[in-house]
């Protein structure tokens, strides 16, 4: 089975990561590729909070956010490296619920993985988030991972 | 689902494939949406205003001006495919962190004074659908409801990006219809095209006056750096896609300009909030005013708020870059859990955008009659001259380096006489108009405080950024 891990550079999604290793059996799983996508006309294109990618970096020396992408699928594959199946790293761009879907039917995936980012009241309010999407429209079982009780970002921020 | 959809798959899908999903067909039409939305639907009647009825050789000669500009960031993007435009160019030319800060903060104030004055133009085409509610209300709304739109991500949509950019053609085609129409009629006097009513003026100030205010209509095409990272083939598809986005947006400008000039009388353009409605209700076409009113107003509505949502994308990324590099305060670079937008600095954005709008409308009922869109256009342009002059200068001063054979070179003589140009129409800007200085100052002293407070209130002191040489990547600054 082939296994796609959704990142979009939130710790969240470093969560869901580490989750699936737990619930799943690593001798089932024959790949896993790690899935970040660009968002060229947003805002901001792609945000890692998972490393020091581009802090560090001098004044104007130009925001790479492929670069991020890049970044955040190096850490999220980490998760992965010692655990079994082959791991692949893969940057797509576009509209991110249907990059993932897109990716799960070429690679003819047998599971997604995908974070969800808060239980505030963002989520009820706004439209479909990501992953809500990826759930409705995906050509596999979906696995969404909630923050816990206790949510740490979406309170504070 | 309209934001459901994107490009067609691409290239080819490998392990670590690089997959880029911005082809030269949808940049070109990203760089024509958002060069035409800006100018001409806002600006028509005040250029008109200055120069009389031969007012498309204004336009002419400021979309001459731009696509030179362009030529030199066509250059500078093949070279440095990056989503950061002019900053990045003069760090590379010049490696000075002030003058890198100060280019910075001149793109982030020239984008917001830019939406001022594209909310201030929308208010008046929002009118002639709705007049009941008050100007600086629509326009204050307006700013908002495009700040929560960009949180939520619809703009994310290259389709819908599409959609906005034929409406906004559509528009420029019943003008140029009309004008046709017209000509065919045989009521139009060619002559109109070749008059300059400048008063006491010398004609060549007043096209220069024109000029500048023309100059508004072209900006905008530099946010295509925003997507270069994610273009396919940057090299050879940018220089095209640019270049043929502002080529047809100053064609369709020239024409529509000499459409307007020739079925409006210029004093009834010049006097007009929305100059290009008044083309429509000339009532050439044989469908009743009305009707072609409200839905010629709806267009231009349109073609403004997709060149002011692009504007509100840049501010927000500008702001979100500089976080990250740790000049502003780092709250600009926090993104929400869900939306993955920048939440802080979209709010922020917005607020400053409001505050002008605001200030503007306080200066008017205080009694200093401001033309809002005016001056705003003005400020936007002062900033873009400085700011497309210093890109041009980076490009020359950069050749020779990253030379990669698929890098494209703009002709040299062309780039000198586009430093020329820009140079030139500052010098006439500054000298005619001071009072934009004024406006130009509070933006620039707007993007100092942030600075001084990320000094006074930066979560640490000893940052090694400060020092001016890129440092290393260190783990314990992730912003």
């Amino acid at each position: 089975m082939h296994v796609i891990i959704a990142t979009d550079g939130s710790k969240q999604s470093l969560t869901a990561a580490r989750y699936a290793t737990t619930v799943l059996d690593a001798t089932k799983v024959t790949d896993v590729s790690v899935l970040a996508v660009v968002r060229p006309l947003a805002a901001v294109s792609f945000s890692n909070e998972l490393g020091p990618s581009s802090a560090g970096r001098a004044a104007g020396e130009g925001a790479s956010f492929r670069a991020d992408a890049e970044a955040a699928i190096e850490v999220v594959a980490q998760v992965f490296a010692d655990w079994g199946p082959k791991v692949h790293k893969r940057t797509r761009s576009g509209s991110p619920a249907n990059e993932i879907i897109k990716a799960a039917t070429q690679l003819r995936a047998g599971l997604i993985v995908v974070a969800s980012g808060s239980r505030g009241i963002s989520e009820t309010v706004l439209l479909g988030s990501t992953a809500q999407r990826v759930q409705q429209y995906a050509p596999c079982p979906v696995l969404v991972v909630r923050p816990s009780k206790k949510p740490r970002r979406a309170v504070r921020s | 689902m309209l934001d459901e959809s994107d490009a067609p798959a691409l290239v080819g899908d490998e392990d670590d494939g690089l997959k880029r999903s911005i082809t030269g067909r949808l940049l070109y039409f990203y760089v024509l949406g958002d060069v035409l939305g800006s100018g001409i639907y806002v600006l028509i009647g005040l250029v008109a205003a200055a120069v009389g009825g031969a007012f498309w050789i204004a336009f002419a000669v400021g979309i001459t001006i731009a696509t030179i500009t362009g030529l030199a960031y066509a250059e500078l993007v093949t070279k440095f495919p990056q989503a950061a435009g002019a900053a990045l160019y003069v760090n590379k030319a010049f490696g000075n962190r002030a003058l890198t800060f100060l280019i910075t903060v001149c793109m982030l104030s020239a984008s917001f004074a830019a939406a001022g004055s594209l909310a201030t133009g929308f208010s008046h085409y929002f009118s002639e659908v709705w007049d009941l509610p008050p100007a600086l209300l629509v326009t204050l709304v307006f700013i908002l409801i495009l700040a929560v739109v960009n949180f939520i991500g619809i703009t994310e949509s290259v389709v819908a990006n599409m959609v906005m950019t034929f409406v906004e053609i559509a528009g420029l085609v019943i003008v140029v219809i009309i004008g046709i129409v017209y000509v065919a009629q045989g009521k139009a006097d060619f002559g109109t095209l070749a008059q300059l009513d400048t008063g006491d003026q010398s004609p060549v100030f007043a096209i220069i006056a024109g000029v500048a205010l023309a100059f508004f209509a072209m900006t905008g095409f530099e946010n295509a750096a925003n997507v270069a990272e994610e273009t396919v083939e940057p090299s050879r598809t940018f220089p095209r896609a640019l270049i043929g986005g502002m080529v047809t947006a100053g064609l369709i400008y020239v024409v529509v300009a000499a459409t307007a000039a020739l079925v409006v009388p210029v004093g009834t353009l010049a006097k007009s909030d929305a100059a290009l409605l008044e083309v429509v209700k000339a009532g050439v076409l044989p469908v009743p005013v009305g009707v072609m009113t409200i839905l010629f107003a709806v267009i231009a509505m349109t073609a403004i708020t997709n060149t002011t949502l692009v504007a509100v994308v840049t501010q927000s990324r500008i702001l979100y870059g500089m976080s990250r590099e740790d000049v502003v305060p780092g709250v600009f670079g926090r993104i929400h859990a869900n939306r993955r937008s920048p939440w802080v600095a979209l709010s922020f954005a917005a607020a400053v955008v409001c505050g002008l709008l605001v200030v503007g409308a306080a200066l008017n009922r205080a009694g200093v009659g401001v033309d809002v869109v005016e001056r705003l256009a003005l400020v936007t342009v002062v900033f873009t001259l400085f700011i497309y002059a210093l890109v041009i200068v980076s490009a020359l001063k950069l050749r020779g380096e990253e030379e990669r054979e698929d890098v494209y070179h703009a002709p040299t003589v062309l780039l000198w006489v586009g430093i020329l140009g820009n140079i030139l129409l500052l010098g006439y800007v500054v000298i005619d108009d001071p009072g934009s200085l004024i406006w130009c100052a509070g933006l620039l002293a707007l993007g100092g405080m942030l600075f001084v407070a990320e000094l006074l209130f930066g979560r640490s002191g000893a940052r090694s950024k400060n020092s001016g040489e890129p440092s290393e990547p260190d783990p314990t600054q992730e912003a």
